[in-house]
């Protein structure tokens, strides 16, 4: 009986509900923030419907280059970073490609590499 | 008692009831039948059969036709007629339903009966349930009431309260029959036999909301495995599936959330 109780605390998954959060917060980013960020960056700007100078090279590394900068970066990179790194693996254990222990490193590495470097561009800029 | 005899057993038992095929107003229908006779050969079979039925022909009533008038050696499990035993669980062309609550009127065409998906196949339609109720023992899904029960006083009988809306929050999930039809509807059971499953995360949901219940600790150590609530991708097909509306989708990823605090709680307490 204690061996069995033993054996499910062993299993016990904490590393789970971070992954989860990080999905969760994600989703919302991309959900509510993206649309928006895609529209004015992706949308209206290369078409010349925002004032030219709306992002120009100061007034963008001025807005970027700080803290609501570092703010919007991580909420419209990293944690969107995490949320698809998340339907990644279960993706890949859904087609029974790779091992599920592998994929976690893989994809939650790779999400976190590319937050780490955006979020040390913002800071780089920051304290130039 | 192999499931054979179960089966024969409970045609017998209410055999009186099972020929409701009214003879008036019928048309014919052409179902297909995926068949497993492991006495026979390793191989399955689809076998067909057509059958006369009315507007009110349910399929287990055109089960219990073919079983009486057309092929005796058909098996498949049933019991209540009424969706609430949770035995007549079959896939009706890949969609997993309750034979008594499926009508053959809602069908143009082909029906293909097949045994619940995710399953071993004992032979025929019956299934052979045992790893989810091994999964439904796991979590518990009874009142753990810690204090030790007292002698019956006749004269201050003691009694559990609980208010309307103590009970409005768990009743939906309080409706699971155990017909299975939400594992053989989950992409990650079939994936993986380990995991928990909905229905059994579910009632563990439904105790650990019952305000009468203190045995939330233990289903949590249960529930917050890999092969507890983390397996759940929220495919949601459970939730269109259940034949009771109880949402297991829902609860299992309010499961999630409760997991998530579990954790932190014990990370704070070390």
């Amino acid at each position: 009986m204690n061996m069995h109780k033993d054996d499910v605390q062993h299993k016990q998954a904490f590393d789970e509900p971070l992954w989860w959060g990080l999905f969760s917060a994600g989703g919302v980013c991309f959900a509510v923030l993206l649309p928006a960020v895609i529209l004015f960056i992706a949308v209206l700007l290369p078409l010349g419907l925002l004032p030219a100078e709306a992002l120009s090279y100061e007034r963008a590394s001025s807005l970027l280059f700080s803290v609501p900068g570092f703010l919007f970066i991580g909420a419209v990179v990293c944690l969107p970073l995490f949320h698809a790194a998340h339907r990644l693996r279960h993706g890949l254990f859904d087609i029974s490609v790779g091992s599920d222990a592998l994929n976690k490193k893989l994809m939650y590495g790779g999400a976190a590499l590319l937050s780490v470097l955006a979020l040390g561009i913002v800071v780089a800029g920051f304290l130039r | 008692m192999n499931t054979d005899q179960i089966t024969a057993k409970r045609v017998s038992a209410d055999s009186a009831s099972t020929n409701s095929i009214n003879t008036n107003n019928t048309s014919t229908k052409h179902i297909s039948v995926k068949r497993y006779l492991p006495d026979n050969s390793a191989e399955t079979f689809w076998q067909e059969y057509d059958l006369p039925v009315d507007d009110s022909t349910s399929l287990l009533d055109a089960l219990n036709h073919i079983k009486e008038q057309l092929d005796s050696t058909l098996s498949y499990r049933w019991s209540c007629r009424m969706a609430i035993c949770g035995s007549c669980g079959v896939m009706v062309n890949g969609i997993p339903k309750l034979g008594c609550k499926t009508f053959l009127r809602d069908y143009e065409g082909d029906i293909r009966i097949e045994p619940l998906a995710h399953f071993p196949v004992q032979r025929d339609l019956v299934v052979d349930m045992e790893i989810f109720l091994e999964h439904l023992a796991a979590v518990k899904p009874y009142l753990i009431d810690d204090n030790p029960v007292k002698p019956y006083d006749p004269q201050a009988p003691e009694t559990y309260q609980q208010s309307p809306e103590q009970l409005a929050r768990y009743k939906q999930f309080a409706n699971c029959i155990n017909c299975g039809l939400c594992y053989s509807a989950c992409p990650q059971f079939g994936l993986n036999p380990e995991f928990l499953g909905p229905a059994a995360l579910t009632l563990a949901h439904r105790y650990n909301l019952d305000s009468r219940d203190h045995g939330k600790k233990q289903r949590m150590a249960e529930l917050n495995r890999h092969d507890g609530v983390w397996s759940c991708t929220f495919v949601g097909f459970c939730s269109k599936v259940c034949p009771k509306h109880v949402d297991p989708a829902a609860a299992v990823n309010q499961g999630k959330v409760e997991a998530a605090k579990h954790t932190l709680i014990a990370l704070f307490k070390g």
